[in-house]
């Protein structure tokens, strides 16, 4: 007979001694794998950035990476990072939720309504083509340089991805599983509540991160065209003032931030739809 | 009933066009806000002149600069990266660091290397094509059917033979897909960096639809002007578009 | 001619085994377990036994797109190291390129080939041959996905035949099929390979299947596997008389050395279907 194991797999002669421990300690060791490898790259960047900037010897045209993180430091400590960090998250939420509560309902109405996406379609399609930041300049004669110009900004950027994929999401909806529930008797709000409703979400949220990833990057165009605070505006002013360091710092926490929405967006995929197949990694 | 269905689509932009005069018609002269005539004559003196179109042109040549060269530089290392486990794995994190940077935040830098010509909006399109390029462009070598690749090679084909009859033409759709999202931000991000070399710089002599917006927006205070930019805009978008898709379905027989 | 066959096989697998490391738990599984055999030219080799005994790794190991644990697999004498022209495959889910018409994919071998690329003539000669053979006429410029699941097969079949290897790998090539195109394509396949010519003629054909019935249909030797490492039971000599047409399943020949087959496999079939591993 054939030596098993606990598992009951047949096992070599020569004795079982499996690869690994356990498969816990196998995830364990790939997952601190994974953080080796992450933290050797980017140290193996930051080395080549801080030889790069050596090099060129100009701090104004490429400061090392140390001047660049003792900015984000001191700029930690005078309560400039914070105050910036909350001008624009506080845009990022506004003009996000507001895209999300009348895109995800206007997208339900052109998924379910053949009249309503015959109306408004139209005017969709000639609006969609035109990126939020082409809006700008005609955004700064109307609603002034201020706070509104990047809400606005932002807000139609992200609406655009989510009508589309909550359409696209309705309509995508098994039509088998819709006669399911009709021919068990249950009625239309019930099954758009129970059956559409959990069968589009998935492209909903990943209309959600499309929308939050477009609508960041206009928004930043916005802040650092039009606007007295945020992110953009720190950049675009600490490069007239020729502080490359300090510009360095709010790039990166443009990135961090964008990353962090994106993480949280990510979750919420997660939480909400564990049964989708489509978490879009790939945007 | 049936005349009623057909004119749905056009309800919507009708009233939009009403709601647009009659809010000019309201508004004091001094906003200077222009009704529909106002845009489309405009329009006419714009193209008429050559000035519209030389605009849009001139930032489509640099979306089509900085798209080739970061879509060259894409395609060799997403295919590197697919296809061997050590690159992927060790530029992955770096990849997907710079991500999530917004294009525009860069421009200060962009300025502050290049100065305030096409290499600065060049450089700004191509990073902003580049990470749509290389994701799909991994995506796509690597959701090739590996047993192709077997077959491939039970038939004797070498393996730069392969990379070319076998993981190309495989990875076409997802590189296509990738060529559509990356010159569509690209040309968004072109209009963001000559709007804002124009707002910085000081109007500065470095052409494009955007500088024209900013002309229009700071000088001459002409919003009809700033509204045909935004239409020339979002028909270059279209064609654009439209053009890519053309070009995937023409090169793509198989999937037809 | 037949001195031949007795001196040296075509293909040797000596002492074979292939053992797996599961990925996610680090688990070794031996997946087959010391299996020799001798395939010598000419000869229609199947080899059957229940899912998951190692059928398809053997077949792998041949073709050069596996290695063995420990042993050698050999041809004509010399070890496989690499998949290589001489050694022709038809995949069970055939492998066509979608993105060439069958013309091309009839015509990829010769033409892309590490060695010996034939030029556009000599592979219009070749390609319209193997075209007629397998009867896809008219069908040269459809691409895969427009084809039924039976000229898939054929295309898939040409495909390894216009490369003219030496031996013929087919794992499982009509297991996609419905029962009425398999049994024609069974036919078709003896006929293709040549029933009629002398041994030293035909190609050596080394054929993966489940399927008992055409194991004694097809072969002049069939080898039973069994499961849990994948070991060869027995090789059973199928002495039925060549060229071989429909009525010879009615046969009690046929019949018998089936069942023989059957009974051998059949309590490990079992045990696979209910399999809690």
């Amino acid at each position: 007979m054939t030596a098993r194991d606990e598992n009951g797999a047949a096992v070599a002669p020569g004795g079982a001694t499996p690869y690994w421990p356990t498969p816990l300690a196998a995830r364990i060791y790939a997952s601190i794998g994974g953080l080796f490898v992450y933290v050797r790259a980017m140290a193996v960047f930051l080395v080549i950035w801080h030889l790069v900037s050596l090099w060129i010897g100009n701090p104004i045209l490429l400061p090392s990476p140390i001047a660049a993180a003792e900015a984000l430091v001191d700029l930690t400590r005078q309560g400039e990072v914070f105050s910036n960090v909350v001008a624009s998250l506080t845009r990022l939420g506004t003009s996000f939720a507001l895209a999300i509560l009348l895109g995800v309902p206007l997208g339900f109405a052109m998924g379910l309504s053949r009249n309503v996406f015959a109306m408004v379609d139209p005017l969709i399609e000639l609006l969609r083509p035109i990126s939020g930041i082409a809006w700008i300049p005609l955004g700064m004669f109307i609603l002034g340089v201020g706070e509104a110009l990047p809400t606005a900004i932002m807000f139609y950027g992200a609406f655009f991805p989510i009508v589309i994929n909550t359409v696209v999401g309705v309509r995508s909806v098994n039509p088998g599983l819709v006669q399911a529930a009709r021919v068990l008797g249950v009625g239309r709000a019930h099954i758009v509540r129970h059956v559409i409703w959990p069968a589009a979400l998935p492209n909903i949220l990943v209309g959600a991160r499309l929308g939050a990833g477009a609508g960041w990057m206009a928004m930043v165009a916005a802040e650092l065209i039009g606007a007295p605070s945020g992110l953009g505006f720190a950049v675009e002013w600490y490069r007239e003032l020729l502080m490359t360091p300090s510009v360095l710092a709010f790039v990166f926490l443009i990135g961090l931030l964008g990353y962090l929405f994106d993480r949280l967006l990510r979750w919420l995929q997660r939480v909400l739809t564990p049964w989708a197949q489509t978490q879009g990694g790939a945007l | 009933m049936n005349l009623a269905l057909r004119l749905r689509p056009f309800v919507l932009p009708a009233l939009l066009l009403i709601l647009w005069q009659l809010a000019a018609m309201q508004a004091a002269p001094a906003d200077r806000m222009p009704v529909p005539a106002d845009v489309l004559a405009t329009g006419w003196t714009l193209i008429a002149s050559g000035e519209l179109p030389l605009a849009l042109l001139q930032s489509l040549q640099r979306v089509m600069l900085g798209f080739a060269t970061s879509a060259a530089l894409a395609l060799v290392l997403g295919t590197a990266m697919a296809a061997y486990r050590p690159v992927g794995r060790n530029l992955d994190p770096i990849i997907e660091s710079f991500r999530p940077i917004a294009p525009i935040a860069l421009l200060p830098l962009a300025i502050l290397w290049f100065g305030t010509g096409t290499p600065a909006a060049a450089f700004i399109v191509g990073y902003a094509a580049f990470f749509p390029m290389i994701v799909n462009t991994i995506h796509g070598v690597r959701s090739i059917d590996p047993g192709l690749i077997r077959a491939a090679r039970t038939l004797g084909v070498g393996r730069l033979t392969i990379l070319r009859t076998v993981v190309l033409p495989g990875a076409l759709p997802n590189l296509f897909v990738g060529a559509r999202l990356a010159l569509g931000v690209a040309w968004t991000s072109i209009i963001a960096a000559e709007l804002a070399v124009g707002a910085k710089a000081g109007g500065g002599a470095s052409g494009g639809i955007g500088q024209m917006m900013f002309v229009f927006y700071a000088y001459s205070v002409d919003l009809s002007g700033i509204i045909v930019c935004m239409i020339g805009v979002g028909v270059v978008a279209l064609l654009i578009d439209r053009g890519v898709r053309a070009l995937e379905y023409w090169m793509i027989p198989w999937k037809r | 001619m037949e001195a031949l066959d007795q001196a040296a096989p075509k293909i040797r697998l000596d002492g074979i085994s292939k053992e797996y490391i599961v990925p996610r738990t680090g688990q070794r599984t031996l997946a087959i377990a010391d299996v020799s055999l001798d395939i010598v030219q000419g000869e229609f080799l199947c080899i059957v036994g229940p899912s998951g005994c190692g059928k398809s790794t053997i077949l792998n190991m041949i073709a050069g797109l596996a290695e063995p644990s420990a042993g050698t697999v050999a041809m004509d004498g010399a070890p496989i190291r690499a998949p290589g022209s001489e050694r022709g495959v038809v995949f069970q889910d055939y492998a066509l390129f979608p993105w060439k018409t069958v013309r091309e994919n009839i015509e990829f071998g010769p033409r892309f080939r590490s060695d010996a690329r034939l030029g556009a003539a000599e592979r219009d000669k070749l390609v319209r041959h193997y075209i007629d053979l397998v009867s896809l006429t008219g069908a040269e410029h459809k691409y895969p996905h427009e084809l039924s699941g039976g000229m898939r097969q054929r295309c898939a079949f040409a495909r390894a035949l216009a490369n003219e290897p030496e031996v013929l790998l087919m794992d499982e090539p009509f297991a996609a099929l419905d029962a009425q195109t398999r049994l024609i394509l069974q036919e078709e396949l003896l006929r293709i390979w040549g029933e009629d010519l002398p041994r030293a003629e035909r190609k050596t054909v080394i054929f993966i299947t489940h399927g008992i019935d055409e194991a004694v249909f097809l072969a002049d030797r069939v080898a039973v596997m069994s499961n849990h490492p994948g070991r060869i039971k027995t090789v059973m000599d199928i002495d039925l008389p060549r060229p071989r047409r429909e009525s010879l399943r009615a046969t009690s020949e046929f019949q018998t050395l089936a069942d023989e087959i059957w009974q051998l496999i059949r309590r490990e079939a079992y045990e696979a279907t209910i399999d809690r591993r």
